[in-house]
């Protein structure tokens, strides 16, 4: 009989954005190695998604009480659970109390800031209760260690993956592009433009393009993405590099390969990306890329082979930072190799035996 | 005796060994090797060893390491000594493993691929070692049962460290030195932090009698392979419970030890003081044939004509065992010379140590590479005042602690009395508190501060995150669980041996050793040992001390077998005393009274050595 998780998400199947694909990665790998999974979330329309083998995603639910009842009934039916997977630290009451009382192991993912800024008691004491907890950088197992109890072994490190379309490709010059945006250089920046998330850096740029375009006066900027600080980055743009920012608004995944081939570098200057799979994304695309000191970003440039990070904040070496990486050409693909699939997944089925090895925790009603 | 390092990159998005983090964290721990160093990168550059060799088995190229198997399969950097490595050779032999030296080292390799990691229950002796095996794609990180040989670890995610010295990690400048409130709390509580924790979050003690293994997924929760309270408890349960046959079955034991620790191809000396234990180690390596044994005893000018001066009654056992006796005179401004060396060379912050490096030192200077040490024979015969005040403590205060509060609320109308200058030592304010049970009772007969005044020296916040971690009443008790009732002395002696010894005099004995490149050898810290001797009851009712001295053919004199314990009352107490917080040139320029308690001097020389900058870039 295959091994059954349990899987409460934010989002998964039928959703944007970075969590909702590393949870179908994720998904998929597992589902690969006989492993059963019901995916329960609270946003997301699968309908008329065709999922894979072993894969089952229930309606979404958004309201927290009816979202946590309608868990328990799933659950039951469900039974018998191996684990239950928790997809945000949101979610782990509930995800607490069921693995309790399904008697299965209970598997916290943590992203980023979710659990560098949550720092209650609460928080503390569920994430400390987990079997395993999974974290998609160093930096934030390093920051969740400062400040959970937990034994350094039980925090495990599972990276983002890159998906098989992201390959190089015909660049700019090679498509004859130049007519829609200019000899260029072009710059590409491809994130949620939320209030939320302004460390993504966005303004930054804009701060040094005049500079740039002293040097490169050509030199054009690309922003794809959406989101409720688009105006506010859009007058932003205006006042302080008129005419060289170009918004694009939401841009399908499926667009997303061609984008990058069509820029010369990627910069986004963030300071808070829980890991930044649009950097490697577009390096597996061929495109060098910029990111921020801070958070994951690290793991996610890993050498110069495909970019560099630098402090947003030091507007000089931001230029410097550019201008160099746009000297150096296209990103060596090769040093995305192992972000792809076959390596994530065996990751993934490693640590999944690794969590199923243990042995079932027993039912109880708390 | 060695220094090792070791690096691999277990997730395949991990970059590849850095080759220049390698060496410079193996050549942090020159001094731990002076004889040979060696550096082994895999294939595929996903794993690497580094090793600084002190050579004292096999001195030939054939024991130097990092070693390989014939088929390439395992390598392994170890650091330590097997002392029954001939016996497991003959036994692998015997099995038709055939052998390319005449190191211990070889041994464990085969015995690895004979036993995988079970084969760390095989072994006597003091080690740490990294073995990676190629075929199983594991690194497996092994400890000796009490915890001789330290080793350090560390793990970001994708790739693990480890190392001889927690120092060694960070000097490589990949391991982050964020700290960690449990082991600088800690170190303020029992003036040595206790393992697994170290100062830096970053960084791990492999708990001593433990196996980590690293596969693709990272370290796994170390194995528990010998406990000390489980194997008191084991030996109270088979051992006859008789007097008589006592007396011989501890001379049979320490025998045993002392033949096993002298295992060596160079000379092995023993560090000599007028005590009991050190006597005996050296009495029983004349009885067993050893021949112009040096001794090396301390001396201190001060206590000239006193009677806690070592040096005449030492000459004396020396002369009775026919030793070469090396007296070396330690002065004040020697002491202040080396002080910051030595503040360098502490791996992680103690209270300790100060002895062991200058005796050490000593050693190196007469040219001595090994030196057996009486450490450890406190806690098997019991002779610490733990053994009695402990016991004592939880008999008569037990009832008190039932009552909820009534301990808190004491310490707290005590302390008021106390800081207002009634001559009490602050602790005493929380004997009703902590006195009733064995661990809070073995907290205050072995801290230097008590929780309740952390705060007064750390910040609150620290201070709280810290004991919430640590929890160290939970952590002392379960040092105690053995799965049967222990009598008194077996649990004091479980306390002692699985928490001072282990966090503080063994630690101490290895990087004061090390930094002089000596190592020590300590017959009475050995489970073989400690499982062949008598059962606790029973040492305490033969009053062990006595017979201990009696265990060589010609027994220690009478003037060592009387002499009043003095336990470190040296000038470099004193010294340590006048220095803390005053600067060391301001305070020996001062003259001073005559010897005093070390331990009394703990609380103000911890400050000092807190204040040397542990948590700085530059501490390395």
């Amino acid at each position: 009989m295959a091994s059954r998780i349990l899987a409460l998400v934010g989002d998964c199947y039928g959703a944007r954005g970075g969590i909702a694909r590393y949870n179908q990665d994720l998904f998929e790998a597992l589902a690969d190695g006989d492993v059963e999974i019901l995916i329960l979330p609270r946003l997301g329309d699968a309908t008329g998604i065709d999922l894979p083998p072993g894969i089952r995603q229930a309606a979404a639910i958004f309201n927290r009480v009816t979202f946590s009842a309608a868990a328990l009934v799933a659950a039951w039916r469900f039974r018998p659970v191996d684990v239950v997977f928790c997809g945000h630290v949101f979610m782990a009451p509930l995800a607490f109390v069921l693995a309790r009382l399904l008697g299965a192991r209970y598997w916290l993912q943590t992203h980023g800031t979710d659990v560098w800024n949550d720092r209650t008691a609460v928080s503390r004491r569920l994430i400390e209760a987990a079997d395993l907890v999974s974290t998609v950088s160093r930096e934030t197992r390093r920051i969740l260690l400062t400040w959970v109890n937990l034994p350094p072994d039980r925090v495990r490190v599972l990276p983002d993956t890159v998906r098989d379309v992201f390959t190089p490709g015909s660049s700019r010059s090679d498509r004859g592009d130049e007519a829609t945006y200019g000899p260029g250089p072009v710059l590409l920046t491809v994130a949620r433009l939320a209030a939320s998330e302004r460390y993504k850096g966005h303004e930054a740029i804009f701060s040094v393009l005049p500079a740039l375009r002293r040097k490169f006066p050509d030199l054009v900027h690309l922003v794809a993405g959406d989101g409720d600080d688009r105006g506010r980055l859009e007058a932003a743009a205006a006042e302080k590099a008129p005419g060289a920012v170009h918004f694009l608004g939401y841009v399908p995944d499926a667009d997303l390969p061609d984008l990058y081939r069509r820029a010369d570098l990627y910069v986004m200057p963030s300071t808070e990306e829980g890991f930044g799979i649009v950097y490697l994304e577009a390096a597996a695309c061929g495109l060098r890329v910029l990111g921020g000191k801070g958070g994951g970003t690290a793991d996610a440039i890993p050498d110069e082979r495909v970019g560099a990070i630098v402090d947003p904040a030091d507007r000089d070496a931001l230029v410097t930072a550019i201008v160099r990486q746009l000297e150096l050409g296209r990103a060596d693909p090769s040093a995305v190799e192992p972000y792809r699939r076959p390596h994530f997944a065996a990751a993934a089925r490693a640590l999944y035996a690794r969590l199923v090895a243990q042995p079932r925790r027993k039912k109880s009603g708390l | 005796m060695c220094g090792i390092a070791g690096i691999h990159a277990y997730l395949d998005v991990a970059p590849p060994v850095d080759h220049g983090e390698l060496v410079r964290v193996t050549e942090r721990m020159t001094a731990r090797g002076p004889d040979g160093s060696g550096l082994w990168l895999a294939d595929d550059h996903r794993t690497g060893f580094g090793h600084r060799r002190l050579a004292i088995i096999d001195l030939s190229n054939g024991g130097a390491q990092p070693m390989q198997g014939e088929n390439g399969r395992l390598t392994i950097t170890f650091n330590g000594e097997i002392y029954n490595y001939r016996e497991l050779r003959a036994e692998l032999q015997a099995k038709g493993r055939v052998f390319r030296s005449e190191s211990d080292t070889e041994v464990l390799l085969h015995l690895y691929a004979e036993y995988g990691a079970d084969m760390v229950r095989r072994l006597r002796g003091m080690f740490a070692f990294g073995l990676w095996d190629a075929a199983r794609r594991t690194l497996l990180l092994a400890r000796d049962p009490l915890g001789v040989k330290p080793l350090y670890w560390s793990d970001d995610g994708w790739t693990v460290r480890f190392a001889s010295q927690a120092k060694a990690l960070l000097a490589g400048g990949a391991v982050s030195r964020d700290p960690d409130p449990a082991g600088i709390v800690g170190f303020h509580l029992l003036g040595s932090v206790p393992e697994p924790f170290t100062i830096w979050r970053g960084v791990h003690a492999l708990p001593a009698g433990t196996t980590l293994t690293v596969d693709a997924t990272g370290p796994h929760e170390p194995v528990r392979y010998y406990d000390v309270a489980a194997a008191l408890a084991a030996r109270s349960a088979s051992r006859a419970h008789d007097l008589d046959g006592a007396r011989g079955r501890l001379a049979g034991a320490l025998h045993d030890s002392v033949r096993h620790h002298l295992v060596a191809d160079v000379p092995v000396a023993v560090f000599l003081s007028a005590g009991i234990d050190s006597g005996a180690l050296l009495g029983t390596m004349a009885d067993l044939g050893a021949r112009d044994v040096s001794a090396v005893t301390l001396a201190f000018d001060e206590f000239k004509g006193l009677a806690l001066d070592e040096a005449p009654l030492a000459a004396e056992v020396a002369a009775r065992y026919g030793a070469r006796h090396i007296v070396r005179t330690v002065d004040r401004p020697e002491f202040e010379r080396d002080l910051p060396m030595l503040l360098d060379a502490m791996d992680m912050p103690t209270i300790d140590g100060i002895n062991t490096w200058f005796v050490a030192k000593a050693a190196r200077e007469a040219g001595i590479k090994v030196a057996l040490s009486g450490l450890g024979a406190d806690e098997c015969f019991g002779g610490y005042p733990s053994f009695v005040d402990v016991p004592r403590s939880v008999r008569w205060l037990r009832p008190i602690s039932w009552v909820p509060g009534l301990g808190a609320l004491a310490r707290r109308g005590l302390s008021g009395v106390i800081a207002a200058g009634l001559g009490l030592h602050p602790k005493s304010a929380g004997v009703l508190q902590y006195g009733g049970s064995w661990a809070g009772a073995y907290l205050l007969r072995r801290s230097v501060y008590m929780p309740w005044e952390l705060e007064t020296l750390l910040a609150p916040d620290l201070v709280e995150e810290g004991l919430r971690r640590l929890a160290p009443l939970s952590r002392i008790a379960a040092a105690l669980e053995a799965g049967k009732p222990l009598g008194d002395f077996d649990r004091v002696a479980a306390l002692e041996t699985s928490l001072y010894m282990r966090n503080q005099l063994l630690r101490d004995a290895d990087w004061a050793g090390m930094a002089h490149s000596v190592e020590i050898r300590v017959p009475y810290v050995d489970p073989f040992f400690l499982a062949a001797l008598p059962p606790g009851d029973v040492l305490a009712n033969v009053r062990a001390k006595d017979v201990v001295a009696e265990v060589p053919s010609k027994p220690l004199p009478d003037s060592v077998r009387h002499r009043r314990k003095t336990g470190f009352s040296t000038p470099v107490g004193r010294w340590l005393t006048e220095a803390a917080g005053r600067g060391v040139s301001e305070a020996l320029a001062e003259p001073a009274p005559a010897g005093i308690d070390f331990s009394a001097a703990s609380r103000s020389w911890a400050q000092r050595v807190w204040r040397s900058g542990w948590l700085e870039p530059a501490t390395a």
